[in-house]
């Protein structure tokens, strides 16, 4: 094997935004790399901005002419001297020929080689490729199944339930699945005239059926002198509309044997195609416990805080020593399980009771959770304005605990505590999933949030006792509708307020706020 | 103060008053049911409120003319707060000092009932212009300021649509 340069990096350029760019910049800080920030017009007060050593404007907000300026922010990092380019999740962070830009402009680019990240970003090379180095794949395969015997075959090899997929179909339609046997030859018939009736093609090929799966997924860590680890799984089988809303390490259903047998498919499907840096192995995993290679993600995931809490490990400080060259230190060997419970719930600034419509503007109050095992990662602070142009995640609210029990009880603690005013976020489908009893007991399958949303089965949880809790609502607008009537009809130095004032405490803050401009006018 | 106050589905009379029972104290009666509250604003916007020594924190904040946005731990959203009284310093807010002109609207859809005073007369701060039927209550709609009536423009027996003028103060 060559010789693997050893080079120190002193500046990174974070090519990101929002609470990813934050937290890569906090793991920079500590180990005394300067941080620069690429900024767009309306990020300029941005948290990485105020956080950042350095921070440049990249363009206007729409991120084709901000982020995702490739070749402008390249140049940038060789003109400022950063030596790595650190690109986050989303914008540039899967695109192999960024990271080809990067590495023809001798910077490092913090991420696997451009040839990984083209491997893993087709579907089909990647499947081959993990077909060929033994990872297994959802049984099936894209060949048109020409007649109804070549269809029985297929479907006694795969193994029933089976699905029949229209070739030329796609996004969920011309799909047809076949519980046994029985089906098979009418709904073989039947899914040939659809797909010929949709799509004018009646080719239809066959894949297993895989009867309400979970998502669990696999931390992997490679370093430039091909060792790859696993650090063990996440489960993120709660979302919405395929959008991870709920994040956790360990799985319920992951035991210690399913864990090293799941880790050693991600390492085989990583070294294959010569994975260095972070990345993740998607599966799906079915009820029997048997487990498919869905896709690799080339890069840091938005949930990589769950791992690290059960790990101890930070994961972007590992990224930058793996970039650096060295070898995966003595903590990811000594790596043998979760320890603890870890949970991320995605704060997204949307309003979960009207279609989780987005709800951009300012947050007017903002008071994080705090105390024993919470962590939260945020981009944004308290009149931060939140944009119509990028993801509605505002943050990311993590916690840890000895068990998932624990964990969970710490989560709704945390909740409690959290105070976002200004903006609606989905913190009451959080509470309403903490009140779920198949949440509650790991009972999860990739389909059940949107099942139970469908159904309006997530209720938030409501005040156990009776009157006081439904009537707070009423005596919280009564009471600021009395005081601004006080304040409004003599004014703030008029006789009604001196007559009040003795113990209006309600209004007081109001009044100073209403003089500032506050939020009370 | 007598307030209607609608909320979900429910809509209910209020009734609020200072009280000596507690510091920074309120009696607040809803349908049969009294409540001491103590209420103290820990900034603007964000008040612990006690009902009888249980604490709620509640977050409260203006949502257009008649509602407030109210967000307790157990959800948030608009409670819509219709009060004959104070819907007149409403409409004015703002205008502190010199003279003031203003077109007293209707807050509610109903019915004017009687006219208390005619055009051209001269009132004063908190004198009864006209009374309102509304919500099966008969609300006394004030001068907010000395003036005079200039106009006014509902008549005894009209019904009147939210946000229909009533009558002109200057």
């Amino acid at each position: 094997m060559t010789e693997i340069p050893r080079r120190r990096i002193r500046k990174v350029l974070i090519a990101n935004r929002g609470e990813i760019a934050v937290r890569i910049l906090r793991g920079l800080r500590e180990v005394g790399i300067r941080s620069a920030v690429i900024y767009s017009e309306p990020d300029r007060l941005g948290l990485p901005v105020l956080l950042a050593d350095e921070a440049y404007p990249i363009g206007p907000a729409p991120s084709r002419e901000s982020y995702l300026r490739g070749e402008a922010i390249v140049q940038l990092a060789q003109e400022i001297g950063a030596d790595a380019i650190h690109p986050g999740y989303g914008f540039l962070s899967e695109r192999a020929g960024f990271a080809r830009l990067c590495r023809d402009a001798g910077i490092v680019f913090i991420g696997p080689s451009p040839e990984a990240i083209d491997a893993m970003g087709s579907k089909v090379e990647s499947r081959r490729l993990m077909i060929a180095a033994g990872v297994p794949v959802v049984p099936g395969g894209k060949d048109p199944l020409p007649d109804l015997d070549a269809a029985q075959a297929a479907a006694e090899a795969i193994g029933y339930p089976v699905m029949l997929k229209a070739a030329a179909g796609g996004g969920g339609k011309g799909m047809r699945m076949i519980p046994s046997a029985a089906e098979l030859a009418s709904s073989y018939r039947a899914a040939r005239s659809e797909a010929a009736a949709s799509f004018g093609d009646d080719s239809v090929y066959m894949e297993k059926y895989i009867v309400e799966p979970r998502h669990v997924e696999i931390q992997v860590m490679g370093d430039l002198h091909g060792k790859v680890v696993s650090l063990g799984e996440r489960e993120c089988s709660l979302q919405r509309r395929h959008q991870k809303v709920v994040e956790e390490a360990p799985s319920p259903a992951v035991t210690p044997d399913l864990r090293r047998r799941m880790g050693e498919a991600a390492v085989k499907a990583a070294s294959a195609v010569g994975y260095s840096n972070a990345g993740t192995c998607e599966f799906l995993l079915a009820k029997d416990g048997s487990f498919y290679f869905l896709e690799m993600n080339t890069r840091l995931q938005v949930e990589h805080p769950v791992t690290e809490l059960v790990t101890g490990i930070d994961l972007v400080q590992a990224q930058i020593r793996v970039a650096e060259g060295e070898p995966l230190g003595p903590e990811f060997d000594a790596y043998s399980g979760p320890r603890g419970h870890a949970v991320e719930v995605r704060l997204y600034a949307e309003d979960p009771f009207q279609r989780f419509a987005p709800s951009p503007g300012k947050i007017e109050i903002l008071r994080w959770p705090d105390g024993p095992g919470v962590r939260v990662d945020s981009g944004v602070y308290e009149g931060s304005e939140i944009s119509i142009h990028y993801d509605p995640m505002v943050a990311k609210l993590i916690v840890w605990a000895a068990d998932r029990e624990k964990a969970l009880n710490r989560l709704e603690r945390a909740l409690s505590e959290l105070r976002v005013e200004g903006i609606r976020t989905t913190t009451p489908l959080f509470q309403a999933l903490l009140a779920d009893p198949d949440f509650r007991s790991g009972n999860l399958d990739i389909g059940m949030l949107d099942r139970k949303l469908a159904a309006g089965e997530l209720q938030p949880p409501t005040d156990g006792t009776a009157g006081a809790g439904e009537d707070l609502p009423l005596i919280a607008a009564a009471l600021a509708h009395y005081e601004r009537a006080n304040r409004t009809a003599a004014g703030p130095a008029g006789p009604a307020a001196t007559a009040t004032s003795r113990r209006s405490r309600w209004g007081a803050a109001g009044r100073h706020g209403a003089l500032r401009g506050g939020s009370w006018t | 103060m007598d307030l209607v106050i609608r909320h979900g589905g429910r809509e209910e009379t209020v009734k609020v008053r200072r009280s000596s029972r507690a510091e920074g104290g309120y009696e607040v009666v809803i349908g049969d049911r009294t409540y001491h509250v103590d209420a103290e604003a820990a900034r603007a916007g964000l008040h612990s409120l006690r009902l009888d020594g249980v604490q709620h924190e509640v977050a409260v904040r203006p949502h257009g003319e008649d509602a407030w946005w109210v967000s307790t731990a157990h959800g948030s959203g608009p409670v819509e707060v219709a009060d004959p009284l104070t819907h007149l310093a409403a409409q004015t807010r703002g205008g502190k000092g010199g003279r003031r002109r203003q077109t007293m609207k209707a807050y509610m859809p109903g019915r004017v009932v009687t006219l208390l005073v005619q055009e051209g007369q001269e009132v004063t701060t908190g004198q009864g212009i006209l009374v309102l039927e509304a919500m099966k209550m008969e609300n006394e709609i004030r001068a907010e300021h000395d003036g005079t009536v200039t106009k006014i423009h509902a008549q005894p027996g009209q019904a009147v649509d939210m946000g229909d003028p009533l009558f002109e103060l200057e």
